[in-house]
């Protein structure tokens, strides 16, 4: 049996940042993950970082208040304090690692502006910030002799008397189930993007910690705020990062028109992405789009520009489009991106299930309510990664071990046996994802209303009736991503139906949670959180109201 | 469009003799599809055994490395039309210089294994400034370039040392190795060099291109290794017989112009090494029985004073370059 | 059809044979060959290693003598080539190339940018043409399989060769072979490296190189090499019988440089062609091909 102090599940920026915390602690850590930590998704992350920097004239607050701001009033504002205060720190804290962050002219770290932000705090590495902060902590984990299960895939959790005490795991590489035991586990597992078709995130992102969180009785808490990023590639969902625009790139319609000026006037393109996003759909539902996307010109940035801080970007554009940015403007459209909600912590990253913690995307502490700021994320997974990695080796010290049944392994042996011995006739997993998908991002997306949301929440249903019955074609034991694919699927259906209940529970329009049928923002009876608890007969909401301390609700405007 | 993918395959778990097999999966591909995309095709759509890593479709992630059509590429940033040859097929295999674990999933342990004798991560020297390391952005801009590798172990695959010399630390290890080098912000460059110098490091290196060539993240390795052989005899590491061959082949081209094998041969390895001379020698006594011999002395070539005033004004400009 | 000659060090040191063997083919084709006199090293990589503006430098005072003279450059050897098309690459870009011209000017030289560098196997591939080739062959090679093996440098990096361009250069070695009369043993080392850059560093692994090629060959049917590169026929045909020794097995593989086995179809002399002067005898080439050897 193999055991741990803290075990880490996923090596993204959360979860590596968790686990130095921990080791740092003195506890004895292990880090797991499905793939080789430099494959996270963290990775993609291209635009950068944000911090106030006060010896740049900067100041927290301002940074906390547009937060604030920006998640439309539902952010729990002493996280956003804990956040933005904290930012500094780990910005610089991240240079002195290694992170290669660009810098000015005076060789001090350079800044570039970022959407819903009055001031250029957003620090970068070119366009490869999250790879350029993924691998320079990916050197620190290997500097640090943390313990490395790579390649391992987390079946389920271990509960006991309402405690997790560690996981089962699946060996990629071999197929064997293991058991993992640890008085605390931090699920750093990353989003969900994947329930939707198509997507900015990676075949991996599958929603795993949240399904697993989910399912030993932790609540998830505000999920129905999917973030559609405002531009991304038709035809297969990759991002085209927020910096094109913070460096001074226009969206135009079909028309030629930079539309922004209509719908915010003073920070056009640069307004929060749920108000992005929105005018995008707009112009291109009234018929002002170029087949259902519209443009994004980089043009007048010139060549220079485009090749060094955009440098990926280019790449993409020239892969996938054939296009040059400094030669042509790009069609764009919005696309699914980010969880604002997730596994509900408190700002040590502490679930309600004693021993169980969460950070980064799977979490939800709540900085970002109901629209997160571009930036705010990578920040998020380091701040709160590395409360997270102290609090559960603290946790762990006052707990010690227990010993732990080895029958939670057979148990999930016959689980697997059961898929395996399933029929694959007719029905696949592939085809169940696709239909997900398609009904997720048809129904609950840039606009929503009550039918649609219905309809994508009996899907699913139906979905989850189909999945128990389909098997995989493969039925070998080594680097079976059949039989992977499978087991993420059922994350995904699980977390896409909290997703449904949450959205068709708040019956308002709240930052990315924009209803055609209801399209105010009702203070009065919504500025609370949706924690989703799961149940026989399936989800049930519950409210907790939101923590505020200087900031009351006002109309946004950009 | 309809194409053929040729898959190689292998299942360890099958019967010795049918472990490994090539499969032809045809399928119907939207124009602009990458390799990847129709390979995803076939492992949802017509066989989930087909294993595979890939995880961001967008050539960030470094999990979908593999060979196609021969060479190592990312799946994700190969465009299939480019690809296809006689009867609209593609080759795939695993990447090379790795075993393979199941088709198209090679083992990467020895890959970690040599980043990891490189020390990879940053070595400061004296106590951490309070804010940021002052430094000048266009050495971040510089190692951007190398940090924009991401670990997909394409040219580790078609390195051509590593081939037969399982020794050698490889392309991604020391593009790696460079990062540090050449971070000023890192101080230990000298015990690095000293490490990187040794048997195994950036002398065994035979400047094939092959690792720039296959590289999709245009890390171009192979340059990182030559700037590390120079500041390596920079930082005072003339001993090797890489520096001296590199010492020795620059001063006869500035003697003469022109390069002269037996002098290489003689300052590469000393005058006095009598057993490595006395190794190349029965390749000497023949090849002068042919009357194959390069000759001894060679005359400078016509105009040698202006290829020297040339060598010495780029040699100067070089080190003004470099403060 | 004329160019500005470069032959290398190489074939005048390490390599003899090759150079009148050149000359007696180009003369058959009507290729007029202008030696570019008092042309440098290109730095082979090894300079380059040291010093990359030093090499371009010596690059741009061969492309400036060329340009004067008002030729296209052919070369003989693919690291020749590979080195100078990368420096050729470097020099389209005018502010480096400035940079440059600055060096050369106590020199009295200045490069334009306007010359094209190309090998003798693309000039005989591209510019007389393969069916040029086959029509002058007056002694087909036929029954003879011969293994191609391209050297590195005139493959990688591909932008500065011009495969972008020229994307059928990838075959132009088989071409030649086959329009020679003889048959191409195709094997999966053709353009790998033959390992001669690490033959005074690490002896066995460039050993090991020489053995794989030269046996993968043979396991394809091969009956001889041939090789448009002088540096990787001093290691797979001058360092054979070591390979051979290292991998205790006999090879016995003649290598043959590219004008030599055009040249034996051409009806050249085989003492003209220098075939007579490699280590590894190509006694059974001869024989297969039908020459009386005297
Ligand atoms: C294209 C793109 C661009 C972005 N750009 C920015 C930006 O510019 N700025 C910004 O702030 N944010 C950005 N974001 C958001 C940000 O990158 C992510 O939210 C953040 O990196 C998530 O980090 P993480 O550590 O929580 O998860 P991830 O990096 O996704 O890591 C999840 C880890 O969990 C592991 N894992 C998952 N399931 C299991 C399981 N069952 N068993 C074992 N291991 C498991 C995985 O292997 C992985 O190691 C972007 C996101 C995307 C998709
Ligand atoms: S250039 Fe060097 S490192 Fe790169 S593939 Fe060739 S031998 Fe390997
Ligand atoms: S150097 Fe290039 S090819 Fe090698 S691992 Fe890095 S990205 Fe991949
Ligand atoms: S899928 Fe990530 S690099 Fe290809």
């Amino acid at each position: 049996m193999l055991q741990h102090d803290v075990l880490v599940v996923g090596a993204g920026l959360a979860g590596m940042r968790a686990a130095l915390a921990a080791k740092q602690a003195g506890a004895n850590v292990a880090i797991i993950s499905k793939v080789t930590p430099v494959r996270s998704h963290s990775n993609a992350a291209q635009g950068g970082i944000n911090a106030a920097l006060t010896d740049r004239g900067d100041d927290w607050k301002e940074h906390a208040y547009e937060t604030v701001k920006g998640s439309d009033y539902l952010g729990d504002q002493d996280a956003i304090e804990i956040l933005s205060q904290d930012a500094g720190r780990a910005v610089i804290e991240l240079e002195h690692m290694g992170v290669v962050f660009s810098r000015g002219p005076d060789g001090l770290l350079g800044t570039r502006r970022f959407g819903g932000q009055q001031r250029a705090r957003t620090f970068f590495v070119a366009d490869i910030t999250g790879q350029a902060m993924l691998h320079v902590l990916f050197e620190q984990l290997l500097k640090s002799g943390i313990t490395l299960y790579e390649e391992w895939f987390v079946t389920s959790l271990v509960m006991e008397d309402g405690q997790c005490r560690g996981v089962v795991a699946l060996e990629i590489k071999s197929g064997k189930l293991e058991l993992i035991t640890s008085p605390a586990v931090v699920l750093a597992t990353g989003g969900c993007g994947r329930i939707y078709e198509p997507s900015t995130n990676g075949l991996i992102v599958t929603g795993d910690g949240m399904a697993l969180a989910y399912k030993a009785g932790a609540p998830l808490m505000d999920m129905e705020m999917v973030q559609y990023h405002p531009t991304t590639l038709k035809q297969n969902g990759i991002l085209i990062t927020e910096a094109a625009r913070g460096e001074g790139g226009y969206l135009l319609n079909g028309k030629g028109e930079r539309f922004m000026d209509k719908y915010a006037p003073s920070m056009k393109e640069l307004a929060s992405r749920d108000v992005v996003s929105r005018s995008e759909q707009t112009e291109i539902n009234e018929g002002r789009g170029v087949n259902g996307c519209v443009l994004l010109d980089l043009r007048h940035l010139g060549r220079q520009v485009i090749e060094t801080k955009l440098a990926y970007i280019n790449e993409v554009a020239l892969d996938y489009l054939g296009i040059s940015l400094a030669e042509a403007p790009i069609p764009i459209r919005p696309g699914m991106h980010y969880m604002m909600g997730g596994i509900k912590t408190d700002v040590h990253g502490a679930t309600r299930v004693p021993g169980l913690y969460a950070a980064g995307e799977t979490a939800c502490v709540s900085v970002h309510g109901a629209n997160r700021l571009g930036a705010n994320s990578l920040l998020d997974t380091v701040v709160f990664g590395r409360r997270a990695g102290d609090a559960s080796a603290a946790y762990a010290k006052e707990r010690g071990h227990k010993n732990v049944s080895e029958a939670f392994v057979a148990d999930e042996e016959a689980r697997i046996k059961g898929i395996l011995a399933r029929s694959t006739d007719g029905d696949s997993v592939a085809k169940i994802r696709l239909e997900m998908g398609q009904v997720m991002n048809d129904n609950i997306s840039v606009f929503r209303h009550e039918e649609g949301m219905k309809k994508a929440q009996t899907t699913i249903r139906r979905l989850k009736e189909r999945y128990a019955r389909v098997g995989v074609q493969n039925k070998g034991k080594v680097f079976n991503t059949g039989l992977i694919f499978s087991l993420e699927l059922g994350y995904m259906l699980d977390v896409a139906e909290t997703i449904a209940a949450g959205a068709l529970a708040r019956k308002e329009s709240r930052g990315a949670h924009a209803r055609v049928d209801m399209p105010d923002r009702d203070d009065a009876n919504f500025l609370k959180h949706a924690l989703v608890f799961r149940t026989e007969s399936g989800p049930r909401i519950d409210w907790l109201p939101v923590t505020m301390t200087q900031w009351q609700p006002q109309k946004r405007v950009y | 469009m309809q194409i053929t993918l040729r898959v190689k395959r292998y299942n360890p778990e099958a019967p010795e003799e049918r472990r490994s097999w090539t499969q032809d999966y045809k399928v119907d591909v939207p124009e602009d599809s990458t390799v990847l995309d129709s390979l995803i095709q076939v492992r949802e759509y017509v066989d989930d055994s087909l294993s595979l890593r890939c995880s961001c479709r967008g050539a960030i992630c470094g999990s979908c490395a593999m060979r196609v059509n021969g060479h190592a590429a990312l799946g994700c940033k190969s465009k299939v039309q480019k690809l296809l040859g006689k009867d609209n097929v593609i080759a795939v295999e695993p990447m090379g210089n790795q075993p393979v674990i199941k088709d198209l999933v090679v083992d990467m342990t020895v890959f970690w294994d040599k980043i990891r004798q490189v020390q990879p991560w940053l070595q400061p020297q004296g106590p951490e400034p309070e804010a940021e390391y002052v430094a000048p952005n266009e050495a971040m801009q510089h190692l951007v370039g190398v940090m924009g590798c991401i670990m997909c172990g394409a040219c580790v695959s078609d390195c051509t040392v590593l081939e037969v010399d399982k020794n050698f630390i490889g392309p991604a290890a020391l593009a790696k190795a460079y990062r540090f080098v050449a971070d000023p912000r890192d101080g230990h460059a000298k015990d690095r060099l000293g490490l990187y110098n040794k048997a195994g490091g950036i002398w065994d290196c035979t400047r094939c291109f092959e690792c720039v060539q296959v590289c999709p993240k245009g890390v171009a390795p192979m340059d990182r290794i030559m700037a590390l052989r120079d500041q390596a005899i920079d930082a005072g590491f003339i001993g090797s017989y890489g520096a001296r061959h590199a010492e020795a082949f620059a001063s006869s081209v500035e003697h003469s112009g022109t390069v002269n094998e037996m002098s290489l041969v003689v300052n590469t390895f000393g005058m006095f090494n009598l057993p490595k001379l006395l190794g190349l020698l029965p390749l000497a006594i023949r090849a002068g029985y042919k009357r194959k011999m390069p000759p001894l002395f060679h005359k400078p070539v016509e105009g040698i004073a202006g290829v020297r005033r040339i060598f010495h004004k780029a040699e100067e400009q070089q080190k003004a370059a470099r403060g | 059809m004329k160019f500005a000659f470069y032959p290398g060090c190489v074939s005048r040191g390490g390599c003899p044979e090759l150079y009148p063997s050149v000359l007696a083919v180009a003369h058959r084709f009507g290729i007029e060959l202008d030696e570019i006199v008092g042309a440098s090293c290109t730095g082979a990589g090894v300079l380059q290693e040291k010093n990359r503006f030093l090499g371009d430098s010596l690059n741009a005072r061969t492309f400036a003598m060329a340009e004067r003279m008002g030729l296209p450059i052919m070369t003989i050897c693919s690291t020749c080539q590979g080195v100078m098309a990368q420096a050729h690459q470097r020099l389209r870009d005018e502010a480096y190339r400035a940079q440059v011209n600055e060096v050369l000017k106590e020199e009295g030289l200045e490069y334009k940018g306007t010359v094209e560098v190309k090998h003798m196997l693309w000039v005989l591939a591209e510019d007389i043409g393969v069916e040029e080739v086959r029509r002058k062959v007056v002694r087909p090679l036929s029954g003879l399989r011969v293994a191609p093996f391209y050297g590195c440098y005139i493959v990688r990096p591909s932008g500065p060769l011009g495969y972008d361009e020229h994307p059928e250069r990838a075959e132009s070695l088989e071409r030649v072979i086959e329009a020679v009369g003889a048959t191409v043993a195709d094997f999966p080392g053709k353009t790998r490296c033959c390992g001669f850059p690490i033959l005074t560093i690490n002896e066995p692994a460039s050993m090991r190189m020489v053995a794989k090629h030269t046996l993968e060959a043979k396991e394809h049917g091969a009956d001889c090499m041939v090789t448009p590169c002088p540096l990787c026929h001093l290691n797979l045909d001058g360092q054979q019988p070591k390979a051979a020794m290292a991998a205790s097995q006999d090879i016995d593989l003649p290598i043959l440089h590219l004008p030599q086995l055009v040249g034996l179809a051409l009806g050249l002399d085989s003492n003209v062609l220098g075939l007579g002067r490699h280590i590894q005898t190509t006694y059974s080439v001869l024989m297969k091909v039908g020459v009386q050897v005297h």
